[in-house]
């Protein structure tokens, strides 16, 4: 794996595709991880493009992420509902970098009956899949 | 020297590189003579009386608006906020266009739309500040146009009076120069999302308003296309600009430059794109499965293609060349 330390919480769960979910109210509110912080680097600019309230189906296209690393789209970690977004990262995202598993939370979500991993079996999926994602990575910066 | 008014619509993020292209075209302009210059919020979340409309709306002469939007975008988008111009000549390209390119961000060319209502005779010369990083190239764009604009249009210039600005408007003056300098900004706007329509392409054939079952679109007293309720719109949805025979509606911030009012033709204009011989949807179809997602989404039946889908696909009439038909050719043409 790469030498940056990235912390991992065991209080909340995770998906597969780098978010944490943490259960607040009756929803679950829903992250990005150190890991995927890590990848972005210095986040500047973050919008949304599904109204809160709406059912959406894993991966489908929810957003947009400007870093100092790339421009991403964001996808539903599963399919489920988007029940609102965290208004104070429209204005200004840098909660994200300073403070991801709190106050950088991304959104609340109310999951339609998705498994999701516990902090071991995130590290693991992160293992086991960093070969692939410094592929990934790196194959694009030859485009 | 005429007088030109140049107005800055900040970008949203928090990018340092962008900012600070933004700071430093201000410095300069703020020294230059001849210009007035102010700084308003991203033009597209601006609702009506928002200070940073009351500013445009104020100055009633030449203007050259800078923004992170392909021209056209912001030109409607000015346009449908009443305020409206001519749209000025530039010899900058905008974003993803090439240097070779004859004139693409310049006038509009072959198009035969209805036109907008009432266009002072003044000129709006809209920059993309997403195309070049030296904002030097910006700076003496501003004064070509500035040049140009004395020598072109001086009587005009003469004649106008600017309008009234409304106190509240923050302004600083420079030490030895008569032209002021006004930043309207104060705390982020929540992000918009809305049509807006290039009327020089728009033929008012009605069909958006057919397709978009959201009440987004109205007409006018003379029966003419509008973006009457914008925030109607679904956010993220681009699907009438994909039905618009003529590519005339722009979401400014749709990250397909064809929808987003990149210069030129829509999708099936002037590049190949041969992804619906590879399974690809058609733009028909694609728009019909996107309005089903947000009808599904506000709790309603999805409807498909049976409602208010453009008559053009409807019944392709023998005689009109389809997009694939004009694919053909073009590869014929290629003499493969």
């Amino acid at each position: 794996m790469g030498k940056y330390e990235a912390r991992i919480p065991t209080d909340r769960s995770y998906v597969p595709t780098h978010m944490w979910f943490r259960v607040e109210g009756g929803a679950y509110r829903v992250g990005f991880t150190a890991y995927a912080v890590r990848l972005l680097q210095d986040v500047y600019f973050l919008c949304w493009n599904v109204e809160p309230g709406s059912a959406v189906v894993a991966r489908e296209e929810i957003g947009e992420i400007e870093s100092s690393k790339a421009i991403s789209t964001i996808h539903a970690p599963a399919d489920g509902t988007l029940i609102s977004f965290n208004q104070e990262l429209l204005g200004d995202p840098t909660p994200i970098n300073v403070d991801c598993y709190g106050t950088g939370w991304l959104f609340e979500f109310e999951p339609a009956g998705t498994e999701l991993l516990t902090a071991a079996d995130y590290l693991g999926h992160l293992e086991g899949t960093w070969d692939e994602t410094q592929r990934m990575i790196k194959g694009q910066m030859h485009d | 020297m005429a007088h030109i008014s140049v107005v800055l619509s900040q970008t949203r993020s928090k990018n340092p590189i962008k900012r600070h292209l933004e700071e430093e075209i201000a410095t300069a302009l703020l020294l230059e003579s001849g210009t007035d210059f102010a700084v308003v919020p991203h033009i597209y979340d601006l609702y009506p009386g928002d200070t940073g409309l009351l500013y445009l709306s104020s100055v009633k002469g030449h203007i050259v608006f800078l923004s992170w939007l392909y021209p056209r975008a912001a030109h409607w988008v000015l346009d449908r906020n009443g305020i409206k111009g001519k749209s000025g000549v530039t010899l900058l390209k905008s974003l993803g266009e090439e240097e070779d390119e004859e004139d693409a961000g310049g006038e509009e060319e072959d198009h035969h739309g209805v036109g907008s209502d009432a266009i002072p005779d003044r000129h709006i010369f809209c920059l993309d500040l997403r195309a070049y990083d030296d904002p030097q190239v910006y700076v003496n764009e501003i004064r070509r146009i500035t040049q140009e604009a004395s020598v072109k249009f001086v009587p005009l210039a003469g004649l106008i009076q600017e309008g009234t600005r409304p106190a509240q408007f923050q302004q600083f003056t420079i030490p030895g120069k008569d032209d002021k300098g006004f930043v309207i900004t104060g705390e982020p706007r929540a992000q918009r999302w809305y049509p807006v329509i290039d009327y020089t392409r728009c033929t008012n054939c009605l069909e958006c308003i057919d397709f978009c079952l959201f009440g987004v679109y109205g007409t006018d007293h003379a029966d003419k296309i509008l973006v009457e309720s914008q925030d109607n719109c679904k956010r993220g949805c681009p699907a009438c600009s994909r039905v618009c025979p003529e590519n005339a509606i722009i979401f400014p911030e749709h990250k397909m430059p064809a929808i987003a009012g990149a210069p030129g033709e829509g999708p099936g204009g002037l590049k190949i794109d041969l992804s619906r011989l590879f399974g690809a949807p058609s733009a028909i179809e694609l728009a019909a499965k996107e309005r089903d997602t947000e009808l599904v989404r506000d709790g309603r039946q999805a409807v498909g293609l049976t409602v208010g889908i453009p008559k053009r696909q409807a019944g392709n009439s023998p005689g009109e060349k389809d997009d694939l038909d004009k694919l053909m050719d073009d590869l014929d043409r290629l003499e493969l």
